[in-house]
């Protein structure tokens, strides 16, 4: 593959977008995730702090604003492109030649887009926008 | 074309063999496969936050968050592999990002500094807008 890459010397958009998309998901992981599942999923159930999705009112109030709709589409769907790098490595790594394949790479990046669009639908569905 | 030349013309892929378990070999091989494996703990927890948010569709009656113990439990582990990812990650960008007369360290520091100021910041909103 690097060979036919190395003969036809075409600007790697594709691998830039990706890249890119792979870093930025790193990025906000590393940044954002640990806050969340230590609060939401450690001191919210054992009521140690109150926390916002607790109750539905507080939640859905939070949840229809623009802007938490599009924190959360990027805390959620930007890591999934991270994770699909990093799994279909693991695969190679853990002995298995087939996560090489264009087949294994759409299967895993192409999964990465279902998350977003999956979110974005569920993002706009699970409550009404509201500005207030 | 003679044989020989033909014969040159086909690549011969290089195909590394890895011997099963190489990676439970070395205490850093292990390590990057732990890193590696982060992305699953913690795409299970993104998916299962999912659920919840979907959950808000259900209605006041119909709502609830996500509260056994089994999920505690999940969470104290997913937390554990999201810890060590940012860990590594975070440590990362003083190999990634250069600016002339900054000194690597400095770099790392910062993103540490961020890191702990996006989670203050979060945590402060999520407890904040809570009844």
């Amino acid at each position: 593959m690097n060979h036919e890459a190395a003969r036809t010397q075409k600007p790697a958009f594709a691998h830039l977008i990706w890249w890119f998309l792979f870093a930025q998901g790193g990025v906000i992981a590393a940044m954002l995730i640990p806050v969340h599942v230590l609060v939401q999923g450690i001191l919210g159930p054992l009521q140690i702090v109150p926390v916002v999705d607790r109750h539905y009112d507080t939640w859905i109030q939070i949840l229809g604003n623009p802007i938490v709709k599009l924190y959360l589409l990027v805390l959620i769907a930007l890591p999934f492109y991270l994770f699909a790098h990093r799994l279909r490595y693991f695969l190679v790594d853990l002995g298995v030649p087939a996560a090489r394949t264009l087949p294994a790479q759409v299967i895993f990046y192409g999964g990465a887009v279902v998350v977003t669009v999956v979110t974005i639908w569920v993002l706009l569905t699970s409550a009404p926008i509201s500005f207030g | 074309m003679s044989a020989e030349a033909q014969a040159s013309a086909t690549p011969r892929a290089y195909r590394p063999e890895m011997a099963r378990g190489w990676w439970l070999r070395q205490r850093h091989y292990f390590l990057y496969m732990v890193r590696e494996f982060t992305a699953v703990p913690m795409a299970l927890w993104l998916l299962w936050f999912l659920v919840e948010i979907q959950r808000a569709s259900n209605g006041p009656k119909g709502y609830y968050p996500h509260s056994s113990p089994g999920f505690v439990v999940f969470s104290v582990i997913v937390l554990g592999f999201a810890l060590y990812h940012s860990y590594t990650f975070l440590s990362l960008a003083g190999v990634i990002i250069h600016i002339k007369g900054v000194p690597s360290r400095l770099i790392v520091l910062s993103q540490f500094a961020l890191w702990l100021v996006a989670s203050v910041v979060i945590a402060a909103a999520l407890i904040g807008f809570a009844r």
